[in-house]
C-alpha cells in the first residue's frame, strides 16, 4: 500500500515537472546556435521578391546568417538597432533588428561597411525582416 | 511656400517600425505579445492608410505561447500576415497633437477579413504623422479556435494597441 502512494507520488511530481518545464520552455539563443541558411543579404532578397510563397516555405523561422553591406543604421524607440542591408536594387533591403543583450556593445558601425549578422526570418514586407539578430563579425 | 505645401499635401508617410501588441486577459494568465516590425502608409493625398504586419514577428514572453499562437491559433505558415486597409476620416481637418481621429476599413487576420472602425489620436504635423490607440476584436470572428484544453487561458476578445510614427518617404 505504501509503495503504491509513493508509486503515485513520483508519477504526479514528474508530471508537474514535465508540465512546468515545458511552459518555461526558454526561447532559441541564437548565439549559440548554428544557422540553418548562410547566404548574401542580396540574395535572401532576390529570393522573396521573386516568389514570397517558396521563399517563406524556405526561410520562415529559419535562423539565417546573411551577409551585406550596411545601407543604413538607425534605433528602435527602445534604442536598439536596426542595421539594414543592401539589396540588388535600392528599394528594398534586409532589415535586421538587434537583440536587447548583445546591443550594448558599441561596435561601432557605418555605411558601406561590410558585415554578418545572424537571426530569425519572420518574413516579407518592404524588406526581409530578421529579427533577435546578434552581429557575428565586421 | 506654395511648393512646400504642395508636396505635403501629395505626400505619402510611412513607417517601418511601428508597434502594436496585443492582450489577453483571463482568469488563468494575462498574455502580451509585441511586434515592433509593422509596416504602415499613408496617402496623405487621399486620406488611405495601408498597415501590414507580419504574425512571426510578434514576440511572446514565452516561447511555447508564441509557438502555439504561431503553428495552432493564426497559422501564420499559411497566413503569414495581417493587413489593415483604410482611410482616415475627416483626415485633411486634423492638423495639430492630439486631435482624435476615426479610421474605417477592412482588417484581414488568418485570412479572414471584417469591417472595423478604430479610434485613434492623431498628432499631425509638416514632419509626422503619428497614429495610436486600441481596440477589441473576438478570436472567434477570425476563424481561430482555441482549443478546449486552453479556453480559461485566453480571453474570448483581444485587445489591440498600436502606435504608428510615419515620417515622410522619400525614395
Amino acid at each position: 500500500m505504501y509503495k503504491r502512494i509513493i508509486l503515485i507520488i513520483i508519477v504526479v511530481l514528474t508530471m508537474v515537472f514535465v508540465y512546468v518545464s515545458i511552459y518555461n520552455k526558454p526561447h532559441i539563443n541564437i548565439e549559440k546556435s548554428t544557422a540553418n541558411i548562410s547566404i548574401k543579404s542580396s540574395d535572401l532578397l532576390n529570393d522573396f521578391t521573386v516568389d514570397e510563397t517558396k521563399a517563406n516555405e524556405k526561410y520562415l523561422d529559419k535562423i539565417i546568417q546573411v551577409e551585406g553591406i550596411i545601407s543604413e543604421i538607425s534605433l528602435d524607440k527602445e534604442g536598439r538597432r536596426i542595421i539594414a542591408l543592401e539589396g540588388e536594387d535600392l528599394l528594398g533591403n534586409v532589415t535586421c533588428y538587434l537583440s536587447n543583450e548583445k546591443n550594448k556593445t558599441n561596435e561601432r558601425l557605418k555605411r558601406g561597411q561590410s558585415i554578418i549578422i545572424k537571426g530569425i526570418c519572420t518574413g516579407y514586407l518592404m524588406d526581409v525582416v530578421l529579427v533577435r539578430c546578434i552581429i557575428i563579425n565586421t | 511656400m506654395l511648393l512646400s505645401m504642395f508636396s505635403y499635401s501629395q505626400g505619402k508617410f510611412l513607417t517601418k517600425q511601428g508597434y502594436t501588441s496585443f492582450f489577453s486577459s483571463s482568469p488563468v494568465e494575462d498574455i502580451t505579445a509585441d511586434n515592433n516590425q509593422v509596416l504602415s502608409i499613408i496617402d496623405t493625398a487621399s486620406s488611405k492608410i495601408a498597415i501590414s504586419m507580419l504574425m512571426k514577428s510578434f514576440m511572446f514572453e514565452k516561447s511555447l505561447m508564441q509557438e502555439h499562437f504561431n503553428e495552432n491559433y493564426v497559422e501564420s505558415d499559411i497566413y503569414p500576415k495581417a493587413i489593415f486597409k483604410g482611410e482616415i476620416l475627416k483626415f485633411s481637418e486634423l492638423d495639430g497633437n492630439n486631435k482624435k481621429a476615426t479610421i474605417v476599413g477592412d482588417i484581414t487576420i488568418h485570412g479572414v477579413t471584417k469591417k472595423i472602425e478604430i479610434h485613434s489620436t492623431i498628432s499631425k504635423t509638416e514632419n509626422s504623422i503619428k497614429l495610436s490607440g486600441s481596440f477589441s476584436i473576438r478570436v472567434a470572428d477570425f476563424n481561430i479556435e482555441i482549443p478546449k484544453v486552453v479556453v480559461n487561458n485566453i480571453s474570448e476578445t483581444i485587445k489591440v494597441t498600436f502606435e504608428l510614427d510615419h515620417k515622410p518617404y522619400r525614395k
